[in-house]
């Protein structure tokens, strides 16, 4: 026995890792695919129902409703990130990495949201943009726009661009830090030749260190479309259960958790029978959006590895 | 080199971000000024210099809710977390990265599938397994969920042992240490700066998280502080005053940390973005 082990000592390193990482994290994901073809509330009879959860979700008025809205707003968010906040990321980050003057500063403030959790992010844009004690309404009001002041976060239309700011106020450094990495692994030769050359500040951007930090701008935008996908927390915390007025600002992480364990919510209770059987559907959707950008992701990688 | 960072949309841009970040502090400060006042006097006189300042609201949040009890909370999870996955992933890709076995490439793979699953799809499964583990409502369970989301570290650290020297690990064998001893005081210190920029990232994803303990931590005395703070900027107007006060001490002492050491979390950072 000691001998087995001795002569294969990576086992005794894998296999604490392997066994809590395949029940909490690889278990569950076949988990999730089983009971979707159960009809189940977690406590009742478990009945065996075959790609009936599938066939609802698909064909449902009530739910197809809820899916396309809340797949649109995910979707949304994931635009405005990749057309809005990746390029100030880049912008933000060569003005670091090219050391203009109080970058420390900026860099660090710029950053410091991260670390404000999400409900005192969504408060402070609260006192920004609420109707009586909000400060850009009374700034409308000093300056005589009174018609501008309005309760701009009861406005549905605007609901998802008001999300979207709390967001990449909370989360902009990240990426912008991982770029700044990215940047100073950028051989300085090539700058120093595209200098002499001629070509501008930009354009050494564009033509120079662009190209070099592709890989970590398209880890950056598949993060992006994982977190469209899967962010909950500034939903809730701003609409609640619904996702809003209307459902407004409802994402699809949030119409899974309103399905399978919002039950107290009227919204959830026409399938509160199903609501394990009819979470894991939507759940296992969800893994395949997420999977199959993921995949085309990978592949493009490994063939630009090749390239190399 | 950056000769003309001086040209004008250089610098309309250097400005564009000064304003960002004063708008930043400004906020905070905004913040701060008002958790110091009643609120009825926020609210009556919402933008004028008041005469009433006081630190009642913060010794309300603290003697009245418990507060530290909530910090207490948020820093055993994040602690527990932090040291299992830390400990999982370095065994692991140490496992994966230094040693040579058949199937290594099949277990590189298993590993890195938990990047494309998030845990919020597989939280039902996850809930009914603690559920039958008599787990809910401990932190056990949300520390095991935390600490075994280990695929982007593990993915990182494999990377780095495989490129350690192997001269190294061989000098500690024939001095007669045991594998495990030679990865405990050897090789594992060797990584200590690539297992820095990782838990940086990771600590700050656990310190915010809300999810897994909303579902998780159901009773009052085990919430965490993102819960507690949304009690009180739920319904705004209410109970604004507790709002203030306890946004500004769930903030400023991170902000503070943070800005102590931001050198080292931002380096580690860009370094771990780059491996990533």
């Amino acid at each position: 026995m000691i001998t087995f082990f001795k002569k294969r000592p990576y086992i005794l390193f894998l296999v604490p890792g392997i066994i809590l990482y395949t029940a909490l994290i690889i278990y569950p994901i076949f988990s999730a695919m089983q009971l979707s073809l159960y009809e189940w509330n977690g406590i009742g009879p478990k009945t065996f129902v075959w790609i009936r959860n599938y066939v609802e979700l698909f064909t449902d008025d009530f739910l197809m409703s809820q899916f396309t809205n809340a797949l649109g707003n995910s979707l949304k968010l994931f635009a405005l990130t990749v057309f809005i906040q990746t390029p100030l990321q880049i912008i933000f980050a060569y003005m670091v990495y090219s050391k203009m003057k109080n970058h420390r500063l900026a860099q660090i403030t710029i950053f410091a949201p991260q670390f404000i959790s999400t409900p005192i992010i969504v408060f402070i844009f609260r006192l920004l943009l609420d109707d009586n004690v909000g400060v850009i309404n009374n700034l409308f009001r000093i300056i005589g726009l009174n018609a501008l002041a309005k309760p701009w976060l009861g406005v549905p239309e605007l609901g998802i661009f008001f999300m979207y700011l709390m967001i990449t106020w909370g989360g902009i450094g990240v990426g912008m830090t991982f770029l700044i990495g990215a940047m100073n692994m950028v051989s300085v030769d090539g700058l120093e030749a595209a200098y002499i050359e001629g070509a501008g500040y930009w354009t050494r951007l564009l033509k120079v260190i662009l190209p070099q930090i592709k890989a970590t701008i398209i880890n950056l935008i598949l993060i992006a479309y994982i977190y469209a996908m899967t962010m909950f927390d500034f939903s809730y915390v701003l609409g609640g259960n619904t996702g809003g007025v209307g459902g407004s600002i409802d994402v699809m992480a949030l119409f899974f958790y309103r399905i399978a364990f919002g039950d107290s919510n009227p919204v959830g209770g026409k399938i509160s029978s199903n609501s394990i059987g009819m979470g894991t559907t939507i759940a296992c959707v969800l893994f395949v959006l997420i999977f199959a950008i993921s995949l085309l992701q990978i592949i493009y990688m490994s063939k630009s590895e090749e390239d190399r | 080199m950056h000769r003309d960072l001086k040209s004008i949309s250089a610098q309309i841009v250097r400005w564009i971000m000064l304003l960002y970040a004063g708008f930043n502090i400004a906020i905070l400060i905004y913040v701060f000024y008002n958790s110091l006042r009643p609120r009825t006097d926020f609210l009556t006189n919402t933008f004028g210099l008041s005469t009433n300042l006081s630190i009642g609201n913060f010794i309300e949040i603290i003697v009245k809710d418990g507060f530290f009890r909530y910090c207490l909370n948020s820093f055993l999870i994040l602690a527990g977390s932090l040291i299992l996955s830390i400990f999982l992933s370095s065994t692991v890709a140490y496992g994966l990265g230094h040693y040579k076995f058949k199937f290594k490439r099949f277990w590189k793979t298993y590993f890195l599938i938990g990047l494309m699953f998030p845990i919020q799809l597989s939280i039902v499964p996850v809930f009914l397994i603690t559920k039958q583990l008599n787990l809910i409502n401990t932190f056990t369970s949300v520390i095991l969920i935390f600490g075994s989301s280990i695929s982007m570290s593990v993915f990182l650290l494999t990377n780095f042992f495989a490129n350690l020297p192997k001269e190294i690990y061989e000098a500690a064998v024939l001095d007669g240490a045991g594998e495990f001893r030679t990865f405990v005081q050897i090789m594992f210190p060797m990584a200590s700066p690539v297992v820095f920029s990782m838990s940086i990232l990771t600590a700050v994803n656990i310190w915010n998280q809300f999810f897994v303990p909303l579902i998780f931590l159901q009773s009052d005395a085990k919430k965490t502080i993102p819960l507690l703070v949304m009690k009180y900027t739920k319904k705004l107007l209410m109970t604004i005053d507790s709002a203030f006060a306890v946004s500004i001490l769930a903030t400023v002492p991170i902000l503070i940390l943070f800005t102590i050491f931001s050198s080292q979390i931002l380096e580690g950072i860009a370094e771990g973005g780059v491996k990533g």
